[in-house]
This record gives structure tokens, C-alpha cells and sequence, in this order.
């Protein structure tokens, strides 16, 4: 009945995420220029081809800039995922394996979140703590929470109502072991969907916490305080705006078609 | 059943054209009450007494409008009468008549004549005086006022330089009673007198009444601070300052110079920015070395650089508009091998590391990053430090803890700064004390004009300092502002003559501006909402029972109560304490704690929490720790763009996504669908910030057809408002449409699959009909549910799109709010918009539970 996709999303996802990760690590070690130097004669240079991506208002290069922008924005947003996951995947399958009260509790803390604007209350807390390329994991990663919590708890729910979840309780597992030893490994495909979908939406976060100044700190690059300082040049430099944004929009893309693959994959019949 | 008409949505759309209704001002007649002015500057002043302290920034916004000298700088530097009508010099040079103006009186009502204005001298020069200019007066021998209109001023020796010296700030005349208390309350003579000072934010000055001369025109002068250049473009874009006096952001100058809105004035200052070395100890005691950091030094990158090219290059302290200038800006060309050739004459082949203590203001902060760059090249290793305008005051000022600093030099004549052994930079040559001495002895200007090109001459000869540029004279105005004066020997902001002409512009969002109106405006929308609730609430009630509401509003309210536990909570823990944010480093504990009762911040956490919710049951918000009027003032002020905004991207996001969703379901697995698909995954992708940014570049820079920012306000017309509306809601709109549409797509795809639809279609119902009549109408539900969601989301997710439009919404009053740790206006703004998340999405799931009753039956999850 349902025609099996060739699931171009996968490869086409996989591939830009590929890309930014490896330009992201390779910052790591190499970048065409040094992306702290000034070189004043050369300032708001258009691309070419020296400068690829050319110059900004002190002469530094800007596609060096935005490659070592792609660590900030991979990192930030990695680690964002990694805390959300690590609170939520457990409380969720604890509110499924528990139910009742427990259960009840904790989602209806979910809810609070959830009803927060949350980027406001990113700002907050980035306002309270400080801002900075941590304080910002922590904001964000605060909103992975309740997202990998409810994907854990209904995921694992359905698996409770599995044969294999009633053989294990008849041989005498507890709920805990069962959760870590069963529902676990079943739901890494869904965690992974999910991973990736919020792992976009950090990169957009990242990118809007550091336009407003509150991720990380000058002189640390990041794509969204290129963009902000190249707001009172878009007149003199326009592709100043152009590149650092450019980044954000394909590599959210690759990684929202990199989870539309990855669902895809999991929905395919086996 | 199935096919049920959706009613809900209309009553949405009810509620919120309430909402708007009541948001909007009903009287768009509104005048401009009063002539009032906003002025941004850079520079806050430290103490408002310019006898005291040295701070540009007092004489900036307090001379000529607070307080008055005997004389004031003529453009060409030379003195015109001011509290002095006229004055009569002897043959010898020695003795000065000045001729007072009568009836003049200061701000607290004590009367000005000679023995006020001998007073004012006498304390220049007393044993004690801390006055920044006191040695330009010490050739004065005694003062005497031998009648109340008549003052005599007796020299020991010559002063050529003497009338200029009176035009001074720190020469202004003050009262006997009130001198003691200017730092905090100045009261001078001039046309406006002192209203408010706000530590961190601003300082007002109010017409003068009493003034003797012509009073002033405008009602009210505000001289708001803002260091930051992206800040200070932001504000005057958005219209949060009518003007700004020495704009931070050359880079952007040219825009505003471009935009009909505005009025720029592009002049010379009498600022020189040096790079001061401190040549007490270490390398730099070594004037070879000292020429070394001259050749390294390239003025143009510099000026291009760090001032995008504003600006001249200067070769010793003097500015170039001076009659006097001689060009010396050759002496040391940019040359890297001779300033390297030098260093090693004078021992440092390997060179050698120096601190640079930066101040705030941008100029410092960009050429500090330049000249670390040029003196690199010559093997100076510079640890840049970035301070504190305070910090910079007592490390570098005071206790010359320092290497090098940029900085500039605002006063006029400054020269004589070189002949201060204590000066910062610890310049000590006998020669050039020999020829300030000699100057002060000369009246005759050919040979005053001879002497200052001597003293330039041996400035840079001897390399004291790096001399960097003239720093320009930036201004940016409101085109309907005229009269203001800012090219001045002094830097003064002068508002005397200042006032605003043509079409009534928005009113600020001063808290004068803010009126009852406004708050009453909040209420009835507040009235609106809670009626829409009711209506709905009661055809919900009257279908399932009220058990059903009765559960829907206590998890509202449960949501509602925990949401303030945690944003209060986390507002507590803010770092950085809101009085002393107000009232300043030297307040004393006294003042604290007095303040800190009057906010009730002396309370335990738990005592304020709970009146804080009491004051929340009431409508009563709280009363801002900064501008002392109540939160909900604020608040209704900037919902009044908010709201209008996020209902317009709302309608927006719809208008792109039904289209888009119906296309693409029609067409489903067709071309059609895979273009749509694409386009919806470009605008989840898209960050809308960005997206406003482009839309900018395009539609302000490149074709001109709106501004590039700001908000007219409602009173200009409703088109002017939409208008600067559009280009942000359509940026916020876009992702919102990709989702709508994404979702209305697979909401049609799995209704025609339902049965009912194939009953239709096998009775022969057409394609389109099926679609319009049976699919779409069910299809609305889900879209009903996302539609709900994004409207919370388009009101809070507004603050960064109003940064980047610089539209004064919510956004920036949080911004604000936590900048200036005005916790209670950041704790209720929050907790607004969760009350409006939770009530939206409320009145959706009543309107969905009326939609779609099997939800009910289902137990209402």
C-alpha cells in the first residue's frame, strides 16, 4: 500500500550535517586565516578570491570566522541535547514504568515548562547566570527536558503493553531493570528523530541567544553575534549578514531533513 | 456531526478584535503634551559639578542649559558676554572691569551679583580647591566687587589666555548657598534647572521659569546614556532619543545621513585622541622609543579603522580647525623598519610588553584593537585591559597604574596639560613649561599664534604621546527637531533655542508618556478576554456540564500558580543588587537601606512573593524599581506593539499557510507537493531574526519603500503603524506559515482518507467540493489547536524580532528591565505571557472540545 520512499531526505540530511560537523572539527586545527587577526587595510572586503566569504569591519576573515562560528553552534547545541536527554529520557521512562502519582507529578511539571515562552525564559536565565556559551547550554538544554521526557514516557508506555514487557515481569525484573534492559535500546530509534529535530532548534536558539548577546562571549565567534554586529554595516557590507546566516539556515535544514530521514527510516516496515 | 460548521474560530477572532480593540488608543488626536526632548549621549557624568571633576560629560548636558560662566566660546574660540555683559582690560594686561547682567537669579532663588561671582573665583584658586582648571587661574592676584553689577579681577602678571579660561565649565558661576550640594543637585542661572538624576540611565532637566533671558521652548530635556554603538543606532531608530549628541557608530552615520527622517551635522571637535604613554618608568622613559611607537603607528588604518574614515590625523595636540594648527602629522610616517631600527638604538631589538588600559567609549575600545595590531608588528607585545570608566579614573588618572591608554582629550586649549608634572602620561620638561609661561605673558596674537606652533612643534618632537585624531563631531537629530546647537568649543549640548516643529510625533516611552488611558486600555482588554472566556465557557458548559470547565480552569490556575513560584524564584537569584544599581558606588549604606524599605525589598522572600500574588489578584503588578510607575503601565504601553504585531504575523502565517497546505494536499505526492515541501522546509530553517535582516537590506536599503526600523506610533495614522509593522511580521510569519502549512497538509491527507469522504465521493462529489466542504472544515481542528500555540508564541518570540526592527515592544522592555535589574518589571512581564499561553490555549481547547465533541467522551486529555 505505502510507497517506500527512496528517502532522499537521509542521504541529502546526512550529508549537510556531515559537512558543518567536519568544518566545525576541522576549526579545531585549521582555518584559510587566523580568525583573531586584524588587518585593518583589508576591512569590509568583498568575497573573492582570498576571501572567500571576505572581510568584516576589523579585517578578520570571515569565512574563518563563521568555520569557527560552527563550533559554537554544534557545541552549544550537542551538549544542549545531551542534557535534555540525560533528565529526560529517565523521567520519562520512570513516570511510564511508576505511573500514577508520580507520573501525574512530573508530567504536569512538563506542562509548566511547556507553557513558559521559552525563549524568554532562556533570556532569564541567561540574565541570572550570566551570559555565556554555558549558561546558554544550560537555558536551552533546559527545554530538551520535558520534550525527550514525553517522547520517552508515550514510547515507553506503548512498549509496557508488549509481549516481550509482560514476559520480563513474569520472570520476576523489576520496573527500573526492565526500562534500562527493554524499553531502552527499542526507543533509541525514536530518541534518535528527536535528538536530531531538537538538536535544529538549538542551533536556532544558539543563533538568537547570541544576536541578543547573552550566549557566547567576544571573542569567542558565533553566528548570531556576526549577524548582530553586521546589522549597523547591512549599508556599507551587506554580505557581512549574508554568510553567518546562510550557516544557520543549512545547517538547521540539513538536520531537519537528517530527522525527516531518520523518521522515515523508523516507520519503514522491517 | 462530522461536518460540523466550525463556529469556535469566529468567536476567537471576536475575542481577539476585543483585544485589539481595547488596546489600541481611542483617541488618535493625541498632541505632543508639552515639548519634550529625549537626547542620547555616551558618556554618564560621575558628579554633576563641573568645579569638582574634569568629566566632559558634566559640561555636555549641564553648561549653558543649568549653569552659566561670566563669558562662553565664540566658534573661533574667542569669548563672547554671557552673565558678563561687557569688560574693559587695562594698558598693562593686569587689571579686568566686568559688567554684570542684572536681575539675575539662581534655580533656588538667591540673587546674582558681584559678591556671588567673586565668590565663584575665589574658590577657583583657594587653598584646598579641587577645580580641574584651577592653574589656568593662577597668574589672578585678588577679586573684588566693588558693586553689585562690577567685577575686578587683578592679575600678578599677564594672562593671555585669561577671558577663554573663564568660558570654562569648572569657571561657572555659583551660589554661596548652594555650591556645596551641585555634585548631586546642581543650581546654577540658565534657562533649565536640574529635575532628576537616574544612576545608569539618565538625567533631566526641567524649564527654568524664573529665567531672566528668553525662556527656554521645550518643557522637559532628558540626556539618556547609551554606550553602546548598536545600542545608540537602535534607539534613535527606534525613537527612543530624538537626537544623539557625539554618536558612537560612524559606521552607520552615513544611513542616517541618507534617511529623511533625520538631520546630521558632521564637524570637528576639539577632542584630540592620543594614545597616552606613561613615561615615568620603564621603556617608555626613552623618547627613542616613544618615536618607535610613533612610526608604528598608521593614523589612517586607525581613523578608517576604528572611525569608518570620520575623523583627521593629528601629529601633536592641537586641533586642526585652530587658526593656530601647523600640520606635523609627517614627522613620524607610518614605517615599520625605522621604528624597529629605532627600538634597537635604544636597547629593546626584541621589544618588549606593554599594558593598554582601555576606557569605555567605542573609539577607545576599536583603536586599542588597531594599535595592539601596529605596535605588534614592531615587537610590542600589548596585553589590552578593558575598564570601567570608574576603573580607568583610578588606575590611569589618578594613580598612573598603567603603560599606555587611549583616551581623549575634549577640553579646548588643552595644551597646557603638558605642563602638569602630575598628568597622567608624566610629561616633565623644562623647555616646554618655558614656553606655556611665555604664552600666558603674550596678548599679542601674531606672536600668541608663534608660541602655540612652538608648543606643537616640541610636543611632537619630543613623541610625548601617540597622537591619533581629531576626534569628529557626530550628531543625528530628528528632522522635526530644530534649534538644538551642538558645535560648541565645549562639546555642549545646547537646548536653550530647542523645539519641535510640523506633524505631532508618537510620544515617548517616557514614564511621563505613559497615560492613564493606556493602563485603562490593558483592563479592557483584560475585560474583553475574560468575556470571550465566559461565552465560550458557557456554550462549552451547557453542551458537556461544568465539571468539564470546572477542570479545564484549575489546571489553568494550577499552571498560573506555579509558573509565579518559579519565575520569582529564579528572579531572586539574579546576581547584582536593583539599588545599588540606582543609586550609584558612592551611596552610602544609610541611603541603601532607606531605598531598599521604600521598595519593600527589606522584606523576607516569602513576605514578597505573597504580596507580590496578592497585588497580581488585584491587576497590580508592582511598581518599577526604575521609573517608579506601576509595571502595568509599562506593560500596556508596549502591547499596544506587541499585540498588533502578533496578531498580524498571526494572520500573516495563515494567509501564506492555507494556500499553501491545500495545495499540497490536493496535489499530493505531485509536483505541486514536492515544491510546497521545499518551501516549507526552507522556512523552518530560516532564522526569522535573519530573515528580518534580509527583508531590511531589500525593501529599506535597497529600494527605500519603508524605514529600516522603528515605530511611528498609532498616533501617526493606523497605515504609518502598519506599515512599520509589516517587515516584522512577515519575518515572524514565515516559519509560523511553514509549520501551519506542513500541518494543514497532513491534517487534509488523513481526513480524506476517512470514511465519510469516501461515502461522498462514491455519491459523486467532486474534487474540489470534497475538499472545501468536507475535508477542510474538519482539517481546522488540529490547524485551530497550532494557530492558538503560535500566537503566544508570536507575542513572546517578538523579542528578538524587536531588536532587530527596533520596534518598542515587550521585547525590549524585558531587555531593559534585566539590563537595569528592574526585577519586577522582568517577574511580571513573564508572568503575562503565561497567563496569555495558558488562556490561549484554554479558549483552544474549549473551542476544540466545541468543535470536535468525541474529545469529551474521551475524557477530556
Amino acid at each position: 500500500m505505502r510507497r517506500s520512499p527512496r528517502n532522499s531526505s537521509l542521504r541529502a540530511g546526512a550529508i549537510i550535517t556531515g559537512f558543518f560537523v567536519a568544518a566545525a572539527l576541522l576549526a579545531r586545527f585549521w582555518t584559510p586565516y587566523d580568525p583573531r587577526a586584524l588587518s585593518i587595510i583589508e576591512k569590509l572586503q568583498p568575497p573573492s578570491a582570498h576571501h572567500w566569504f571576505g572581510t568584516d569591519q576589523l579585517g578578520r576573515d570571515v569565512l574563518s570566522l563563521v568555520m569557527v562560528g560552527a563550533q559554537t553552534s554544534v557545541g552549544v547545541a550537542l551538549l544542549s541535547v545531551v542534557i535534555g536527554v540525560f533528565v529526560g529520557v529517565p523521567v520519562g521512562l520512570l513516570a511510564a514504568a511508576r505511573r500514577g502519582a508520580l507520573d501525574e507529578l512530573l508530567m504536569r511539571g512538563n506542562d509548566v515548562i511547556f507553557a513558559f515562552p521559552a525563549l524568554l525564559l532562556a533570556i532569564l536565565i541567561t540574565a541570572v547566570l550570566g551570559p555565556g556559551a554555558v549558561n546558554a547550554i544550560i537555558a536551552i538544554g533546559i527545554f530538551n527536558i520535558p520534550v525527550f521526557a514525553r517522547v520517552t514516557r508515550a514510547g515507553a508506555l506503548q512498549l509496557w503493553t508488549r509481549d516481550y514487557a509482560l514476559a520480563a515481569r513474569v520472570a520476576g525484573k523489576g520496573p527500573l531493570r526492565i526500562s534500562w534492559e527493554h524499553m531502552l535500546p527499542n526507543l533509541l530509534g525514536l530518541l534518535a528523530v528527536q535528538g536530531t529535530i531538537q538538536f535544529s532548534l538549538g542551533v536556532i536558539a544558539e543563533a538568537g541567544l547570541s544576536y541578543v548577546g547573552l550566549s557566547a562571549q567576544p571573542p569567542t565567534p558565533s553566528w548570531g553575534r556576526m549577524l548582530n554586529e553586521a546589522q549597523t554595516l547591512t549599508a556599507l557590507a551587506p554580505f557581512l549578514a549574508l554568510f553567518p546566516g546562510c550557516a544557520v539556515l543549512l545547517f538547521v535544514l540539513g538536520l531537519n531533513l537528517l530527522g525527516e530521514g531518520l523518521r522515515r527510516n523508523a516507520e519503514r516496515p522491517t | 456531526m462530522n461536518s460540523s460548521s466550525p463556529v469556535a474560530p469566529g468567536r476567537l477572532v471576536l475575542a481577539a478584535m476585543l483585544l485589539v480593540a481595547g488596546i489600541l488608543p481611542l483617541n488618535v488626536t493625541a498632541a505632543r503634551a508639552g515639548q519634550r526632548v529625549i537626547i542620547g549621549t555616551q558618556l554618564e557624568p560621575p558628579i554633576l559639578d563641573p568645579t569638582a571633576n574634569p568629566a566632559a560629560a558634566i559640561s555636555e548636558m549641564l553648561y549653558d542649559n543649568v549653569y552659566e560662566g561670566l563669558v562662553q566660546f565664540a566658534a573661533d574660540g574667542s569669548a563672547l558676554p554671557k552673565l558678563a555683559l561687557a569688560w574693559d582690560v587695562s594698558e598693562d594686561g593686569l587689571t579686568y572691569v566686568f559688567h554684570l547682567k542684572p536681575g539675575v537669579r539662581f534655580h533656588d532663588g538667591t540673587a546674582f551679583d558681584a559678591a556671588v561671582a567673586k565668590f565663584s573665583l575665589d574658590r577657583i584658586t583657594a587653598p584646598g580647591s579641587i577645580n580641574p582648571q584651577r592653574s589656568r587661574f593662577r597668574a589672578v592676584r585678588a577679586v573684588e566687587a566693588p558693586d553689585p553689577l562690577t567685577l575686578r579681577v587683578l592679575l600678578k602678571q599677564r594672562s593671555g589666555g585669561l577671558l577663554q579660561s573663564l568660558a570654562f565649565g569648572s569657571a561657572v558661576m555659583v551660589s554661596p548657598h548652594s555650591a556645596a550640594g551641585n555634585a548631586l543637585q546642581p543650581i546654577g542661572t540658565g534657562p533649565f534647572r536640574f529635575l532628576r538624576w537616574r544612576r545608569g540611565d539618565s538625567i533631566t532637566l526641567e524649564r527654568n521659569p524664573d529665567f531672566q533671558g528668553v525662556p527656554a521652548m521645550l518643557e522637559q530635556v532628558t540626556f539618556k546614556f547609551i554606550t553602546d554603538p548598536t545600542a545608540a543606532f537602535a534607539a534613535l531608530m527606534a525613537g527612543d532619543v530624538d537626537a544623539f549628541a557625539n554618536y558612537p557608530a560612524p559606521e552607520s552615520f552615513a544611513q542616517f545621513a541618507a534617511d529623511p527622517r533625520f538631520a546630521v551635522f558632521d564637524g570637528t571637535t576639539e577632542m584630540e585622541t592620543v594614545l597616552g604613554l606613561n613615561e615615568r618608568s620603564g621603556p617608555l622613559r626613552n623618547v627613542l622609543v616613544r618615536r618607535a611607537i610613533s612610526h608604528a603607528l598608521d593614523r589612517r588604518a586607525i581613523i578608517d579603522g576604528a572611525m569608518f574614515g570620520y575623523g583627521t590625523p593629528i601629529g601633536s595636540h592641537f586641533p586642526p580647525a585652530n587658526p593656530a594648527y601647523v600640520d606635523l602629522t609627517g614627522m613620524y610616517p607610518h614605517d615599520v623598519s625605522k621604528a624597529k631600527q629605532l627600538l634597537a638604538a635604544a636597547g629593546y631589538p626584541d621589544g618588549f610588553a606593554l599594558s593598554l588600559k582601555l576606557p569605555p567609549p567605542s573609539y577607545a575600545r576599536r583603536s586599542g584593537e588597531i594599535v595592539a595590531a601596529q605596535l605588534a608588528q614592531i615587537g610590542i607585545r600589548v596585553r589590552i585591559e578593558n575598564l570601567e570608566w570608574a576603573q580607568w579614573l583610578d588606575q590611569v588618572y589618578t594613580r598612573h597604574d598603567f603603560d599606555m591608554s587611549i583616551v581623549g582629550h575634549a577640553e579646548p586649549l588643552d595644551y597646557d596639560i603638558y605642563a602638569r608634572d602630575d598628568y597622567y602620561f608624566g610629561y616633565s620638561d623644562p623647555d616646554f613649561n618655558a614656553l606655556i609661561a611665555a604664552l600666558d605673558d603674550t596678548v599679542e596674537p601674531n606672536k600668541r599664534t608663534e608660541l602655540l606652533q612652538q608648543i606643537q612643534r616640541k610636543l611632537a618632537t619630543d613623541a610625548v604621546n601617540g597622537f591619533l585624531f581629531q576626534y569628529p563631531r557626530l550628531d543625528i537629530w530628528n528632522a522635526h527637531l530644530h534649534g538644538i546647537e551642538f558645535n560648541n568649543m565645549l562639546g555642549v549640548v545646547d537646548v536653550s533655542r530647542a523645539h519641535f516643529e510640523g506633524p505631532a510625533l508618537a510620544e515617548h516611552s517616557d514614564e511621563f508618556g505613559v497615560r492613564a488611558s493606556r493602563t485603562r486600555s490593558l483592563r479592557i482588554a483584560g475585560l474583553g478576554v475574560l468575556a470571550g472566556s465566559l461565552v465560550l465557557s458557557g456554550l462549552v458548559a451547557r453542551r458537556f456540564g461544568s465539571a468539564y470547565i470546572v477542570q479545564r480552569v484549575a489546571v489553568l490556575l494550577a499552571t498560573l500558580l506555579l509558573a509565579t513560584a518559579v519565575v520569582f524564584a529564579m528572579v531572586q537569584i539574579v546576581p547584582g543588587d536593583p539599588v545599588r544599581y540606582m543609586l550609584g558606588l558612592q551611596a552610602d549604606a544609610g541611603t541603601v537601606a532607606a531605598l531598599r524599605q521604600q521598595l519593600g525589598l527589606d522584606e523576607a522572600p516569602l513576605h514578597r512573593y505573597f504580596s507580590w500574588i496578592q497585588g497580581l489578584l488585584h491587576a497590580d503588578f508592582g511598581l518599577s524599581y526604575t521609573y517608579r510607575v506601576p509595571v502595568d503601565a509599562l506593560v500596556a504601553e508596549r502591547l499596544q506593539v506587541s499585540i498588533p504585531l502578533a496578531l498580524y504575523a498571526l494572520l500573516l502565517s495563515a494567509a501564506i499557510a492555507f494556500p499553501l497546505g491545500l495545495l499540497a494536499a490536493s496535489a499530493r505526492g505531485r509536483a505541486g507537493d514536492a515544491i510546497v515541501g521545499a518551501i516549507t522546509q526552507l522556512g523552518l530553517a530560516v532564522p526569522n531574526f535573519w530573515l528580518g535582516m534580509l527583508l531590511v537590506l531589500l525593501f529599506a536599503i535597497q529600494l527605500h519603500w519603508v524605514s529600516a526600523g522603528g515605530f511611528p506610533g498609532w498616533e501617526a495614522g493606523f497605515w504609518p503603524a502598519m506599515k512599520a509593522l509589516t517587515l516584522p511580521a512577515i519575518a515572524l510569519a514565515a516559519p509560523q506559515a511553514a509549520i501551519l502549512a506542513r500541518v494543514l497538509r497532513g491534517a487534509l491527507i488523513d481526513t480524506l482518507h476517512e470514511d465519510y469522504i469516501r461515502t461522498a465521493r462514491a455519491k459523486g462529489a467532486g474534487a474540489r467540493r470534497l475538499l472545501w466542504r468536507h475535508a477542510l472544515p474538519n482539517a481546522l481542528v488540529p490547524v485551530l489547536t497550532i494557530l492558538g500555540m503560535q500566537f503566544s508564541f508570536l507575542l513572546a518570540g517578538g523579542v528578538i524580532i524587536e531588536n532587530v526592527f527596533f520596534l518598542p515592544g515587550l521585547g525590549r522592555l524585558v531587555f531593559q528591565a534585566i539590563v537595569q535589574r528592574d526585577l519586577i518589571v522582568v517577574q511580571s512581564v513573564v508572568v503575562i505571557l503565561v497567563l496569555a499561553v495558558v488562556t490561549v490555549s484554554f479558549l483552544v481547547d474549549l473551542a476544540y472540545a466545541l468543535v470536535d465533541p468525541r474529545l469529551h467522551a474521551a475524557g477530556g486529555a
